[in-house]
């Protein structure tokens, strides 16, 4: 698989998360809302990934990375998917707090191996790109703590009212979305 | 930095994906190199310097900016 496939293939795994997004809405509207929007912002994050591997065409790391990189995050977001609705389902029928637990925690698993492909194409990748990663992972780190501590003082304030368990899940899609958008301008300074 | 990869790079009729490949790094780098919008890592100008067989100081040129 090329540079090209992998962002096709990224682009349609946020094609498939938009569209579980819509139908869990559609067909199991007394799911949590949160679950919809997390799939949600999980495709806009791929989304904005793969967009972010074109602005860079990622020419920084070797086919075969790419292609490895490509292969387990599709698995991943793919096993993340299946794990979430089977999740949400049997929720719906299990009460006792401990194995509410373990069937909660079932998506945070492949979501644990698309961190490690991450590090994985991180460590792979040549100085340049390496540098380029570093510092999008720096400033969106950074954006997304401003904006949690400036939304933190607004709660604080009683101006807003975001759930706890909201707040929590989105750090991580916020995080791969900043990430992306500031690789792809980064990524221009050097070309 | 300025340097002196492109003219060495092209006197020796290779294209930038070709030096990267020697080199092991990308062309995105050897672009940013050659364009200076990036200053090479000690080891990869010592890689540099020896894949063109000439001293480090005669391929990179330190300007001290005031």
């Amino acid at each position: 698989m090329d540079a090209s496939s992998a962002r096709l293939s990224l682009r349609a795994v946020a094609l498939i998360l938009l569209a579980a997004a819509v139908a869990l809405r559609l067909l199991a509207p007394t799911a949590p809302e949160w679950a919809s929007v997390l799939i949600l912002l999980s495709a806009v994050g791929i989304g904005v990934v793969s967009l972010s591997r074109r602005a860079t065409a990622c020419d920084g790391a070797p086919a075969a990375l790419q292609r490895r990189y490509t292969r387990d995050v599709l698995i991943g977001m793919g096993a993340y998917t299946v794990l979430l609705f089977v999740s949400l389902l049997l929720l719906r029928n299990v009460e006792a707090p401990v194995l509410r637990a373990l069937i909660a925690l079932m998506p945070v698993a492949p979501i644990a191996l698309v961190l490690r492909a991450m590090v994985h194409f991180v460590r792979g990748v040549d100085e340049l790109q390496q540098r380029i990663e570093f510092e999008a992972v720096c400033i969106a780190a950074a954006l997304v703590a401003f904006a949690y501590m400036t939304a933190g003082f607004l709660q604080a304030a009683r101006v807003i009212d975001v759930p706890a368990s909201a707040a929590m899940l989105w750090v991580f899609p916020l995080l791969c979305g900043t990430y992306g958008i500031a690789k792809a301008v980064i990524a221009r300074r050097y070309r | 930095m300025k340097s002196r990869v492109r003219e060495l790079r092209e006197a020796c009729g290779w294209s930038q994906a070709q030096l990267g490949e020697r080199l092991d790094v990308s062309r995105q780098t050897i672009n940013a190199i050659e364009t200076g919008k990036y200053d090479p890592s000690l080891p990869l100008a010592f890689r540099i310097a020896r894949e063109f067989a000439e001293p480090i100081e005669s391929i990179f040129l330190f300007e001290d900016v005031p």
